[in-house]
């Protein structure tokens, strides 16, 4: 216990100290390097400085990459597991394949999927064995982006962004209890929403200029190639998960007139609960730290792919500048603590009920 | 409401014949009850019906419809399984209309149809719980009320109350039987449980080895086995079985084994010649102790010694030792006292004994 305590929180503490400081620098690899309380100055100008853009961006991409990892990891994983838990001919075999690229190092996985990737090979050259024209797209190095977004209008599209998530859950809320969905999540979301909409001038600019982010095409190869790094381990948790369920189950759900589909969808998938969240953990988790497949894929220097974990270790081993790199880990920390606090919450909350 | 109709069914897993070709017409609401030793293809007999198991030939009719290319959900036949089978994550709520929703029902007509249901099992106050927050015996009303809300054609079960303590095995039981005269509806029901067959069953349906020895009323298959092993396995305590040599002297007809002679009643063993080798079977509750053998003829009369008795209350088993060599289990009323070692006069109603040709074991009239 004391042993978790130094050496895990301890850390942690000496790492949020450190982003208050300003070591960094020339100095910073004295023996005993000069540091001064700075307080918040680290956050306010990775935020809002005006050579940070790099690190909002790196931010920007590695919400993307998130959720786009989160659902093509879990969806896919999800949809070959169903496909094997029918028991088709061969399933020993085909679940060791589909397994296998978990067992391969980001670094060796990052190699095979830049060369499948590149520009004239791999991929783009596929469409040719049918007798099509081979694509164009630069998987990697593509400069175009989408669902861009001022970053001085910050506040108003994580508050529309908010408010879409109301709605949403208001809208799936209705099926089971009306008045408590209304209430709860439709009536404020449209509040949130509208309000944004009329006096989103109000809200202060989170930057002093226009600056624009938007999903980078560029990071659609690491996701790809990350999607089918993960996705063998989705599969694999599901599957466990369904052979776990009993077979009487599965006839009872058919007698219901469930059908294969409707057994999926209300019966397995929801009896899967737990393993889809703590799938969404893990997995959030690990494209939070994704940093050597990123490193493998498109090097540490290509600023379309970049990814916070990579920047902070830039930051901290190549510039030095220790109290910046401190204070993106402390960004990532927070950013991961939003994924797993309310899970640990729901968590206390059903221990408590049950 | 319908008729089941089994035409030469045959089950085979692979090269194992598990159901060999049966034939089976259960009626319009009727209560068929199938029993037999582990393994001899009792659920795969219901899910064949259920449509959950395909079958390798034959015929399974449903309400005069041949329904082997009819899937499951569109057989109209409910389940209720050993281990009941509830979903986990649904309320109890939840569980009894899964089947309405998934039907396409309206929420009121679900809303409704799952109270009825949950007013006649008592289930009213534990609708918003679930599964795992309920007793054995609620979670085992919850899995019928889950089979009752659609009104189906027929009800299966398979040793649905097997997993409940003893109390409530016999009240439930005696719900089910409430529910069955209620609802009327056509229903199979595997047990191996004798006194859920006897109590339960309009019809008794016993297999081995997938194939059937006898289906017929539980006093007929009690009192008039067709063959030596369905009078072992219905009744308990067992159906003594002695084996003997059938004899006609001086126009007496009688049984004799070993040095013990059993008279056989007129009507009886027609078709026995003298000398016939022949099993006997004598039923422990045929054998009278006491006050009761007044009633027997004198001849039916003989002493035994006892060598074990069970007071089990209401009544008791005894294991007694007649001519010095024979043993036989008796069940007697519960005030008859008799000592191990003691011997008494005992009586036989030989009317009820049973005669079995040793070679195919089938009873002989
Ligand atoms: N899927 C299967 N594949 C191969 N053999 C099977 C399969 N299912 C059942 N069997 C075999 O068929 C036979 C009958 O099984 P079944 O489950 O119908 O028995 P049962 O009468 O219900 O037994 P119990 O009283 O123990 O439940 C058994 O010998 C079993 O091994
Ligand atoms: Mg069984």
């Amino acid at each position: 216990m004391v042993l978790i305590g130094v050496f895990v929180y301890g850390f942690i503490g000496n790492t949020v100290w450190t982003s208050m400081t300003d070591w960094g620098g020339s100095g910073s690899l004295a023996l005993d390097p000069e540091k001064h309380f700075i307080g918040l100055d680290n956050y306010v100008d990775l935020f809002t400085g005006f050579l940070s853009g790099g690190f909002r961006q790196d931010l920007v991409n590695a919400v993307y990459y998130s959720l786009m990892l989160l659902g093509g990891a879990v969806g896919l994983g999800m949809f070959i597991a169903i496909l094997l838990d029918r028991k088709p001919w061969g399933e020993g075999f085909l679940r060791t394949v589909f397994l296998y690229p978990m067992s391969l190092s980001f670094i060796v996985s990052g190699t095979i999927w830049r060369w499948l990737l590149a520009p004239q090979g791999g991929v783009n050259v596929l469409p040719t064995y049918a007798g099509l024209k081979p694509l164009h797209f630069d998987w990697l190095s593509s400069t175009g982006a989408v669902l861009v977004f001022n970053w001085q209008h910050l506040f108003s599209v994580l508050l529309y962004v908010a408010a879409f998530f109301m709605i949403l859950l208001g809208l799936w809320g209705m099926r089971h209890d009306p008045r408590k969905a209304i209430r709860r999540w439709l009536v404020p979301g449209i509040v949130v929403g509208a309000a944004t909409w009329l006096f989103g001038g109000l809200l202060p600019d989170a930057l002093f200029m226009e600056e624009e982010h938007g999903f980078n095409l560029a990071t659609l190869g690491i996701i790809i190639a990350t999607i089918w790094q993960y996705s063998g381990y989705t599969m694999a948790l599901y599957l466990a998960g369904f052979n776990g369920i009993s077979q009487d189950l599965r006839d009872a759900a058919m007698l219901d007139g469930a059908g294969e589909v409707g057994y999926y969808r209300h019966v397995a998938i929801p009896m899967l609960k737990p393993i889809t969240i703590s799938a969404v953990i893990i997995l959030s988790h690990i494209s939070l730290k994704m940093f050597d497949l990123i490193f493998a894929m498109t090097g540490p220097d290509n600023a379309e792919t970049g990814h916070p974990a990579l920047t902070m270790y830039l930051t901290t081993f190549r510039a030095n500048d220790f109290a910046r790199g401190a204070a993106i880990a402390v960004v990532l920390f927070l950013v991961a603590a939003t994924f797993i606090i309310p899970y640990l919450v729901s968590q206390y909350k059903q221990r408590r009920r049950g | 409401m319908a008729d089941v109709e089994l035409r030469q069914v045959v089950k085979r897993f692979g090269k194992v014949e598990v159901v060999p070709g049966i034939d089976l017409k259960i009626r319009d609401e009727e209560f068929i009850v199938l029993v037999g030793p582990s393994g001899c293809g009792k659920s795969t007999v219901l899910r064949m019906v259920a449509g959950l198991e395909g079958i390798t030939s034959g015929e399974i009719l449903i309400g005069g419809r041949v329904v082997n290319q009819v899937s499951p959900k569109d057989r109209n036949v409910a389940m209720v399984f050993q281990n009941y089978a509830l979903y986990p994550h649904m309320t109890v709520r939840e569980n009894m209309g899964f089947s309405l929703k998934m039907r396409g029902e309206s929420r009121e007509d679900i809303a409704t149809h799952v109270a009825e249901a949950a007013r006649i099992l008592e289930l009213t106050p534990y609708l918003d719980r679930k599964p795992s927050e309920l007793s054995g015996g609620q979670r085992q009303r919850v899995a019928m009320g889950r089979a009752i809300v659609r009104s189906p054609d027929v009800f299966l079960f398979d040793e649905p109350l097997s997993n409940l303590d003893a109390q409530l095995r016999t009240q439930m039981r005696m719900e089910l039987r409430k529910m069955h005269l209620r609802l009327k509806t056509t229903t199979i029901y595997v047990t191996h449980d004798q006194i859920e067959a006897m109590t339960l069953a309009d019809r008794i349906v016993i297999l081995k080895g997938g194939d059937i020895q006898q289906v017929g009323t539980p006093i007929e298959v009690f009192e008039k086995p067709a063959n030596a092993f369905v009078a072992r396995f219905i009744g308990n305590p067992p159906m003594n079985i002695l084996e003997g040599v059938f004899r006609i002297c001086d126009g007496k007809r009688f049984v004799e084994v070993g040095k013990s002679v059993f008279p056989v009643p007129d009507g009886r063993g027609a078709v026995l010649a003298d000398g016939a080798p022949v099993l006997a079977g004598i039923r422990p509750d045929s054998i009278k102790m006491g006050d009761s053998i007044e009633k027997l003829p004198r001849e039916w009369w003989c002493r035994g010694e006892v060598v074990v008795s069970e007071v089990l209350g209401g009544q008791s088993h005894l294991e007694i030792v007649i001519d010095g060599e024979n043993e036989l289990i008796a069940e007697v009323e519960g005030r008859v006292v008799a000592h191990p070692g003691e011997i008494v006069p005992i009586g036989f109603e030989f009317d009820r004994m049973a005669l079995f040709d040793p070679e195919t074991t089938l009873a002989v009239d």
